[in-house]
């Protein structure tokens, strides 16, 4: 899923400026399970907007809605009809959702009120972990499902660098993780060990065809048959 | 003449099993109170606190059970938890994060209740209006 935070108030606050009716629009997918922008969280939002308005002397007509994906056109139907009565929209998905958004609201403006961070998994309750960087070309099935790319701070690809102890990435020496970063490699060692594929570390890994993670421009998926 | 303070509870009902009873302490302290039976008081979110204090609220208390004591375990603690987050919202806000109460109780002992209310009323004292409610509820259009 999508992990993503809330921005600082006083920059969502800053970008409505000069708006009195503002829709504020939530994503109840990946953004909801990360607790930063489902429906809980556009009610969070709202009040707290509506607060600070008031404090600063400002009536704003603020308005609410949700809906399961807003990066999915069909979902946002519903958002698209609701935003034709505000001046702006506040969206609380990701920015994939956010730029859907948009794109379908040619003559209003829609602001982030996240800012999205990473594909991760929800490791415990509270805690969200990045595991994937989206680049192209697993590697997963060499590394026991554990990515190098993602959960390797330096993101090597063949084994690990001289700093990790105790189990620990040395990058819990710059600054206090809680809990700590663990060494990925050795993550990938153990689960390795544990399947009987210790010897899979013996392959050595090329140099990765970063093209397809991005640095080849902007990506896309072409599925004929998907096609209208 | 002017407005009655409002001080809203939410109020786990084990904690207080008759909530009755705390509107009636702060009505005879010359406060306007409601309080709102709750099964749990983990069952309070963060976006219902702010609607409330948005709202309606002066100050807004919530009541719990002592930790160790919680019916459903880790919900009094869970509450806490959601306090602070809460609270840390309202400075971002700009506003007093002291109007955002909490009290763990042990169930249905009335000197602590009358001890509670004796620290809401003297809260909301101090703090006075709510300048972020709604501006149906302020005290100046009354």
């Amino acid at each position: 899923m999508i992990v993503g935070v809330r921005k600082p108030l006083a920059e969502i606050q800053e970008m409505l400026a000069g708006f009195d009716r503002i829709l504020l629009s939530g994503c109840d997918i990946c953004v909801a399970e990360c607790v930063a922008g489902g429906r809980k969280e556009v009610a969070e939002l709202a009040a707290a907007l509506k607060m600070a308005f008031q404090l600063a002397g400002r009536e704003v007509d603020i308005r609410e809605t949700s809906v399961d994906r807003q990066c999915v056109h069909e979902f946002l139907l519903e958002v698209v009809e609701q935003a034709q009565s505000v001046q702006a929209v506040l969206s609380l998905a990701c920015g994939a959702g956010v730029q859907a958004l948009a794109a379908r609201l040619p003559d209003t403006p829609v602001f982030p009120a996240l800012n999205t961070l990473f594909i991760g998994e929800t490791a415990e309750q509270g805690l969200w972990l990045e595991n994937c960087r989206g680049c192209g070309d697993c590697l997963l099935g060499f590394t026991g499902g554990i990515c190098p790319v993602a959960r390797c701070a330096k993101g090597l690809l063949n084994g690990p660098c001289g700093g990790p102890r105790d189990g620990l990435c040395e990058i819990n020496l710059a600054r206090e993780f809680d809990p700590p970063v663990p060494c990925a490699w050795l993550q990938i060692h153990d689960r390795l060990l544990a399947l009987g594929q210790l010897d899979r570390l013996l392959d050595l890994a090329g140099p990765k065809d970063w093209s397809k993670g991005g640095a080849g421009g902007p990506r896309r998926v072409l599925r004929p048959d998907q096609r209208p | 003449m002017r407005r009655k303070l409002e001080i809203v509870m939410l109020a786990c009902q084990q904690a207080v099993p008759e909530p009755a009873v705390l509107e009636d302490l702060l009505a005879a302290a010359g406060f306007q109170g409601r309080a709102i039976a709750e099964p749990c008081s983990s069952k309070v979110e963060v976006f219902q606190m702010l609607r409330i204090l948005a709202a309606e609220a002066d100050l807004l208390w919530i009541i719990g059970c002592p930790e160790e004591q919680c019916l459903f375990t880790e919900g009094s603690a869970r509450m806490g938890r959601r306090v602070e987050y809460a609270r840390k919202y309202l400075e971002e806000i700009g506003l007093e994060p002291e109007r955002l109460g909490m009290s763990r109780i042990p169930p249905g002992e009335t000197q602590t209740l009358k001890a509670m209310a004796a620290e809401m009323t003297g809260r909301a004292r101090s703090l006075g209006p709510n300048p972020a409610k709604s501006p149906a509820k302020k005290e100046s259009d009354l």
